[in-house]
């Protein structure tokens, strides 16, 4: 009972005792913030009116800009942290003369010695800010930092490779979405390889090919987005063959993008009752998209799907295929597919 | 920089602009102010929409993501106000088409998407108030 | 029997059932503080990777990968703020969202409003049946200026459950969200919780976010325009059982990869998935959580490769209840749907292929919100009754009182710190003062009528007494914070 006395006396003691210490701490973060958001205010206080100036591209002299580089110690790096943030907001000849400023101030070389930096953060933050100074020659750099251990610094990496936009490192990026453990979220990816011009076209078709469903449902996305005719096969091979339902969708829907007349053949027979009714779904409306007399007759037959959605997406998909497919609709003028779908129709056409 | 009012005597025209980022809110005000423009900037949609009721400006400058109202609520009280014909630019950095129409569903006259050039806003700003006339 | 009989009888009655219990409630004790700490690590390493995720965010819109989603919204007599609600989640933040608003056999204007501030036009649309219905669809309605995307379908009354299915069929997107008609979203909240199905779009099944009470805040069209404490003690308190439910419970399950519970309030999933098992139970109390434990089951069962992730960004915002008498309702709903719903899927515990489902999460809930009400009544019981006879002395249960709640205090702080640190939400320094005042106050009385109302409602499931809440299945504070 002693024992078990001062344990309790002692248990108490630590616990009351770590809730000060909480207390202290929520309080310490927010003085300090507050302390924080001071110094920076101060120090860019008399910064900010050149800054202003070029970024608004008022800068016609250079004054401005000349000005900024002079900046040294702790103003410096909050001043180059503003301007990196600015970089986000702006583009044009201010953006090159902000970063300009970056490179006289030997940010840009900082931040290439903070890529191998301990600090996730660090590593991070300098990622972006050579995408964002647009540094070209830090590619191989930043390829390489898509493998790092941390997703934050994937995620930077992958953002600002798509930045520069050099199409060498679309292959690189892809891959890395499918790395075991370490993988590249698809949503940066996708985003890094929307910008990169059209010399990633095979490099998305070697992608439809990848193990990992992921990068196939990347790749298949981005050949549709970006309208790259060349991975119709690939897009037909995984809508026809591929083990993941959401990858095989966004086939379907691609190829209602590029595809060509050969291609309702292959919608069409992923429209049939033994698919997922997802997949149905998203084939009748990529039929609808691609617009082929050719399938007419098909999606005609589905007005009488036993799914509603189904049978009001043919006929929908009709209503858009001209005279030869507004005729399909005859004879099925009294379903409620047909007469919903005629009524949007109608109502989108008035209000445009 | 082109003078945005024909007349040097005339009374500056005047533009509201709104947007909760500094930065921006900023460099708009200093880019429209140095063209000759009366600017009253903003960091909100409530005071944007105060601003607005209490003294409508010739042009509104909005940001379309803000604290309280978004750009796109002022814009529907702006249509749905007596002033209804004041132009509106929504700036955002929505880039979707979806959202473009949004924007324009509502009742914008000009969009313009950040990152963005503060050179080419101005033209913008320009053009609308040259056929707002 | 005399006086001095009962005392002496009863006084070593409750010294056998100290005997007796010593040894097991010690091993709670020990377990429960345990799984404290774990959960404060847990919130460090939270903690951490706040700090990482927001200082290196890059801004994201939704480009590319952001699925489409429909936001389901069950509607049952709230013709006050639907018009308003259905205004602000058209205008969230996201590229591609429609809004499905299922009207619930309303008796009041509900569907009038939305009709006159929409321009409704009757579409002869037949809903899909792909989740099974038992109720009559009435109409179905969109607006005139067939742009806006926003669907409403009048039904009979059957419930919540059952409109959100409803609601399920009738949507378009391949994303469902499942919110209260009186709840406030984040304008970015959608792009918060839709960003790991973008980022991992075959594995994704279901995300939640996290919930916060607005009772108190300035709200202007929809839209958190100030956020403020609440006015009463009440909600004040309510506010630090979510912070710490969804800082420290829902981010650490989702970091260990068992998360079993998604709010009721906000849950975004799959709509494929949810069809697949079939929708919402309608008979279930417990009907969000259900959902979420059935989506467990038949994955695993098929051996898939799935996840289920929480988003610690606050993304909705809910009235919770100011008197006692709506929160002890809501608890008794609440604590009688988690007994209802661990019971029905018992069969998951330990068994290898539900792994830490089975073996960590279930067992958690069983032992540490399941019968924690128990216990603490249980000790509520004996110790004024051990003081009362003089078996322990003053000091000594003084002494365990304190540290027992202050053990509780001690978890809610390390949840402030975290949320001062990520989110600092409220930017007034007495927000800080009266968080803290209520995490002490939340036990002395609240804490021990919450145990209470739990054993009320688990009791009631156990008489097998029906559940009577009428056809008002009231939404909205269906937030367990857990």
């Amino acid at each position: 009972m002693i024992i078990g006395a001062a344990l309790l006396v002692g248990a108490t003691v630590v616990v009351l005792g770590a809730c000060v210490l909480l207390i202290f701490a929520v309080v310490a973060v927010r003085a300090r913030r507050h302390s924080r958001n001071q110094r920076d205010e101060m120090l860019l206080s008399p910064l900010r009116p050149p800054l202003i100036t070029v970024a608004s591209g008022e800068d016609d002299d250079g004054a401005a800009a000349e000005e900024l580089t002079w900046a040294t110690g702790v103003s410096r790096t909050v001043l180059d942290r503003n301007i990196v943030e600015m970089l986000t907001k702006i583009r044009g000849v201010p953006a090159e003369q902000l970063v300009h400023v970056l490179e006289v101030h030997g940010a840009v070389d900082a931040a290439v010695a903070d890529m191998s930096s301990r600090s996730t953060v660090k590593r991070a933050r300098a990622a972006q800010l050579l995408g964002l100074a647009r540094a070209g020659h830090t590619v191989p750099l930043l390829v390489e930092a898509l493998g790092d251990e941390s997703v934050e610094v994937r995620n930077s990496a992958a953002y600002a490779l798509g930045l520069i936009g050099d199409p060498a490192a679309a292959g690189p990026v892809l891959a890395a979405i499918g790395a075991p453990e370490r993988g590249l979220p698809a949503a940066t990816a996708a985003e890094a390889l929307q910008s990169m011009g059209v010399g990633i076209s095979e490099v998305l078709r070697d992608g439809m090919a990848d193990a990992n469903a992921r990068t196939r449902m990347v790749a298949a996305h981005l050949s549709g987005e970006r309208s790259f005719t060349r991975g119709l096969p690939e897009l037909r091979q995984l809508l026809d063959a591929d083990p993941d339902l959401t990858v095989r969708e966004t086939s379907a829907t691609a190829i209602g993008r590029l595809g060509r007349a050969e291609d309702v053949g292959i919608l069409v027979r992923h429209c049939v009752p033994s698919e997922p009714l997802a997949l149905r779904r998203a084939c009748v409306v990529a039929l609808g998209e691609l617009g082929e007399a050719e399938a007419i007759p098909a999606l005609a037959h589905l007005l009488a799907d036993s799914d509603p959605r189904l049978a009001e997406l043919a006929a929908t998909a009709l209503l858009s295929m001209g005279p030869d497919g507004r005729d399909a609709l005859e004879g099925h003028g009294d379903d409620p597919a047909v007469r919903t779908a005629r009524l949007l129709a109608s109502l989108q056409k008035a209000s445009a | 920089m082109s003078a945005p009012a024909g007349d040097p005597d005339a009374s500056p025209v005047r533009v509201l602009v709104a947007d909760d980022d500094a930065d921006i809110r900023d460099l708009v005000e200093f880019k429209l102010t140095q063209a000759g423009y009366a600017v009253e900037a903003v960091p909100d949609g409530i005071s944007a929409w105060e601003a607005f009721a209490a003294d409508p400006p010739q042009l509104a400058v909005l940001d379309v993501m803000m604290p309280g109202l978004s750009g796109i609520d002022v814009l529907r009280k702006i249509r749905e106000s007596e002033f209804s014909s004041v132009p509106v630019l929504l700036l955002s950095a929505k880039s979707r088409d979806s959202d473009v129409d949004t924007g324009f569903a509502v009742g914008a006259d000009d969009y313009v998407i950040k990152p963005f050039s503060p050179r080419e806003l101005l033209h913008r700003v320009n053009g609308m108030l040259a056929r707002a006339r | 029997m005399s006086w001095d009989g009962i005392a002496s009888g009863l006084r070593s009655f409750v010294l056998w059932i100290m005997d007796v219990t010593a040894v097991p409630i010690i091993i709670y004790f020990v377990l429960i503080n345990t799984s404290l700490l774990v959960l404060i690590g847990l919130a460090y390493l939270e903690f951490r990777a706040q700090q990482r995720r927001r200082s290196t965010a890059v801004a994201w819109q939704g480009a590319g990968l952001a699925p489409g989603v429909s936001l389901l919204v069950p509607a049952y007599n709230e013709e006050a703020g639907i018009v308003m609600a259905v205004k602000s989640f058209l205008t969230l933040r996201y590229p591609r969202h429609e809004v499905v608003v299922v009207d619930d056999g309303s008796s009041d204007q509900t569907f009038a409003r939305l009709e006159e501030a929409f321009d409704l036009v009757h579409v002869p649309r037949e809903l899909p049946h792909e989740i099974p219905i038992r109720a009559k669809v009435l109409g179905i309605y969109v607006p005139r200026d067939g742009r806006t995307r926003l669907v409403v379908v009048r039904k009979e009354n059957s419930g919540r459950s059952e409109a959100i299915n409803v609601a399920i069929n009738a949507a378009s997107e391949p994303l469902v969200a499942m919110i209260d008609g009186d709840s406030i979203l984040e304008p970015d909240g959608l792009l918060h919780v839709t960003r790991p199905f973008a980022d991992d779009p075959t594995r994704m099944v279901a995300t939640g976010g996290a919930i916060r009470p607005v009772n108190g805040s300035r709200v202007v069209s929809g839209r958190i325009v100030r956020v403020e404490m609440p006015q009463t003690w009440l909600p004040r308190i309510q506010l630090v059982e979510y912070l710490r439910a969804f800082l420290l419970g829902r981010t650490g399950w989702s970091r260990l990869g068992g998360l079993i519970l998604i709010s009721g309030a906000f849950g975004l999933f799959r709509r494929d998935v949810v069809v697949e098992v079939g929708g919402l139970d309608p008979t279930s109390i417990g009907e969000d959580f259900e959902l979420v434990m059935r989506i467990h089951k038949r994955l695993r069962d098929e051996g898939r490769d799935y996840s289920i992730e929480f988003v610690p960004e606050p993304v909705s915002w809910t009235e919770v209840p100011v008197t006692a008498k709506v929160l002890r309702n809501q608890r008794r709903r609440w604590h009688r749907g988690l007994w209802e719903t661990l019971w029905a899927y018992r069969s998951m515990l330990f068994r290898r292929k539900y792994g830490r489902i089975g073996w960590l999460a279930l067992p958690y809930y069983w032992l540490f919100e399941l019968f924690a009400p128990l216990l603490e009544l249980f000790g509520i019981v004996i110790v004024p009754l051990a003081l009362a006879l003089g078996i322990v002395n003053v000091p000594f249960a003084i002494l365990f009182l304190v540290l027992a709640y202050g053990y509780a205090v001690l978890v809610t702080l390390s949840a402030m710190v975290v949320d001062e640190w990520a989110f600092h939400k409220h930017d007034r320094w007495r927000a800080i003062w009266q968080t803290i005042a209520a995490s002490v106050l939340e036990n002395i009385g609240y804490r021990q009528a919450t145990v209470w109302w739990r054993l009320e409602g688990w009791w009631s499931s156990l008489r097998g007494k029906k559940h009577v809440w009428g056809v008002m299945t009231r939404t909205g504070f269906d937030e367990e914070p857990a």
